[in-house]
């Protein structure tokens, strides 16, 4: 098979496989949706009429492949507790946490690159701090980092909001100082993570010869970073990236309860409090689209370099 | 991480003086193993020592510390170091849980994989790559719907944990499949399962040991953030991240109710990490 029918398929298969582990996950749970709408204290008979009307009594297998066409024909099926379209809750949370997201990536990849470079290239006194930061930022729990920021930044120094009440209705952009926090928050760690991997990658690569010969012939290091270091390390970074991204969908969770953001991670840490599989599958779906289309994003190149030089 | 395969020929091995990285440091292992173990203890073992009741109410909400109460009280006016000394020790015993499940797991999967190299083994190997496409916390949460926090936190860790070990050591058991001491063993006539555990097995213990710290590290964020998203134990019980989400907003007035368990998650989590990176760099293997 060529490459992107190759890949195609993957994403395809990747995609059913994680819709199955959502679906199975949310399944199991032990009282259903009718016990969530009876409220917990519906008669026997009530709560048949409650299965029946919610298709709940349906095989397993039936109820999957409805849900699943549901996704996939744009009608993913409405909350159980406020009885409305999940594409509308989806829809309005979503800026918050794209915001969120695109705004922590891009702090995060510079500084990504920075520790990294530090740690394994950087100059000799500055490698054993910039490694402790690594495996120290990678290591903390990210309630710790926001506890420490808010300490920091907002107690200490009064420079940002504590706990950010964005208005109602208006869009997260608008308010960029109360972003501050929860995005550091998010990139911080991010930053760490992906220095503790990409420093093994780097030591590689600036052992070879190639990049041993561009420092004897007296290269600036900013050229042999860029021209023959990046090019090796993109296919990992890149791969990096796309776990990242996917997983800051969830990610956002925590930043967006502590600073008190209605996103997308908040709607799913309340509708699993709550119960309201629908969402709960929905917005974990809608994660793991994220994750696998930025994985075959990040295949691509490299596919295509391979096919290109065989 | 998979090494980077480019087009420049051969590639030399890395010589140990390049990179401060892969220095053999032993007695920072011995000094970080000391550091975490008395870490550990005092998480688990902390209420015993605690003067107060954690739960009673013993001040104004938010006072700033006084004697008898050295670092204050919290949301509510309970003794903020009598919840931080009682906090760890549910987060730390499921963590520990969640880390030696699936450290063992990952282990024992991956001795398999690494010796038998069959059709089955790496179909298993390919699942768990599969696990790895899914964000890890987004596993937990899922967990948590069905079950309750801790279990839903080793369900994560196993989840998110078990392949990454698995890769681990089924490369390593697959490197020492030829190696001399194994051939050795095998022509003294040992069997297969023997010469894993009695001579691979120890060869790697560095390998185990590095890697289990990892899990652990990674079991302990999940168990933060699941506690601070209130899947933890429930209210009025004291763990260390539900403190940091009930008393950040009086961070102005009693700073030490916030600081306080964030600095003992941070000294769990990072004295941890950094045994788990000195027993790495030891064997020469970050």
């Amino acid at each position: 098979m060529p490459w992107p029918a190759r890949a195609l398929a993957r994403t395809v298969l990747l995609m059913a496989a994680a819709s199955v582990v959502i679906f199975l996950c949310t399944a199991a749970l032990p009282g259903d949706a009718a016990d969530v709408l009876g409220g917990g204290r519906a008669a026997p008979g009530e709560l048949a009429r409650l299965r029946a009307e919610q298709g709940l009594d349906r095989p397993l297998h039936a109820r999957y492949l409805d849900w699943v066409t549901g996704v996939l024909t744009g009608d993913p099926g409405v909350s159980l507790i406020t009885g409305r379209p999940i594409g509308e809750l989806v829809a309005q949370r979503a800026g918050v946490t794209i915001t969120l997201a695109v705004a922590a990536l891009a702090v995060s990849v510079p500084v990504t690159a920075a520790l990294a470079w530090a740690a394994a290239r950087g100059p000799r006194w500055l490698r054993h701090p910039a490694n402790a930061a690594v495996v120290a930022g990678a290591a903390l729990p990210q309630a710790v980092v926001a506890a420490a920021l808010v300490a920091w930044l907002s107690a200490a120094w009064g420079l940002f909001p504590p706990v950010s009440m964005l208005p109602a209705g208006e869009p997260a952009w608008s308010r960029p100082d109360l972003l501050v926090l929860p995005v550091l928050t998010l990139a911080l760690p991010i930053a760490a993570y992906g220095a503790a991997l990409l420093r093994g990658a780097i030591a590689d690569v600036v052992a070879r010869p190639y990049v041993r010969d561009a420092e004897l012939r007296g290269l600036p290091p900013a050229t042999i970073a860029l021209r023959y270091v990046l090019p090796m390390i993109a296919a990992p970074a890149t791969r990096l990236f796309a776990v990242t991204l996917g997983g800051l969908v969830a990610g956002t969770a925590v930043a967006e309860t502590l600073f008190g953001l209605a996103g997308l991670g908040e709607l799913l840490v309340t509708a699993i409090s709550t119960r309201d599989v629908p969402v709960v599958q929905s917005v974990a779906l809608l994660a793991a689209a994220v994750v696998v289309a930025g994985l075959a994003a990040a295949d691509a190149p490299r596919r295509r370099r391979e096919t290109a030089r065989p | 991480m998979k090494r980077v395969n480019g087009s420049a020929g051969p590639v030399p091995p890395v010589r140990a003086e390049q990179d401060v990285v892969t220095e053999r440091r032993p007695r920072a292992v011995l000094v970080l193993g000391a550091v975490s173990g008395t870490v550990l203890v005092l998480a688990l073992g902390g209420e015993a020592v605690a003067g107060h009741d954690a739960v009673a109410i013993v001040a104004p909400p938010w006072s700033r510390p006084a004697p008898g109460l050295p670092l204050g009280a919290d949301a509510l006016g309970r003794d903020v170091l009598a919840r931080v000394l009682a906090g760890g020790r549910d987060l730390t015993l499921t963590s520990l849980a969640a880390a030696l499940t699936a450290s063992a797991l990952g282990v024992a999967g991956g001795l398999w994989v690494g010796w038998s190299r069959g059709r089955l083994g790496r179909a298993a190997a390919g699942a768990a790559d599969l696990l790895l496409a899914l964000p890890l916390l987004l596993l937990a949460l899922l967990a948590v719907v069905a079950l309750p926090g801790p279990a839903a936190v080793v369900a994560g860790t196993v989840l998110g944990g078990t392949p990454l070990t698995l890769r681990v050591v089924a490369d390593a058991t697959a490197a020492a499949r030829h190696a001399g001491y194994v051939e050795a063993a095998l022509s003294r006539g040992e069997r297969g399962g023997a010469v894993l555990l009695r001579e691979v097995l120890p060869a790697h213990a560095g390998l185990v040991g590095a890697d289990l710290g990892q899990r652990l590290v990674l079991a302990v964020q999940l168990a933060a953030a699941l506690n601070v998203l209130g899947f933890g134990p429930a209210p009025p019980a004291p763990d260390w991240a539900a403190m940091l989400r009930e008393n950040l907003q009086g961070l102005g007035l009693n700073a030490a109710a916030t600081i306080a368990p964030a600095a003992a998650l941070a000294i769990l989590a990072g004295s941890v990490a950094a045994l788990s990176h000195s027993l790495a760099t030891r064997d020469g293997l970050s």
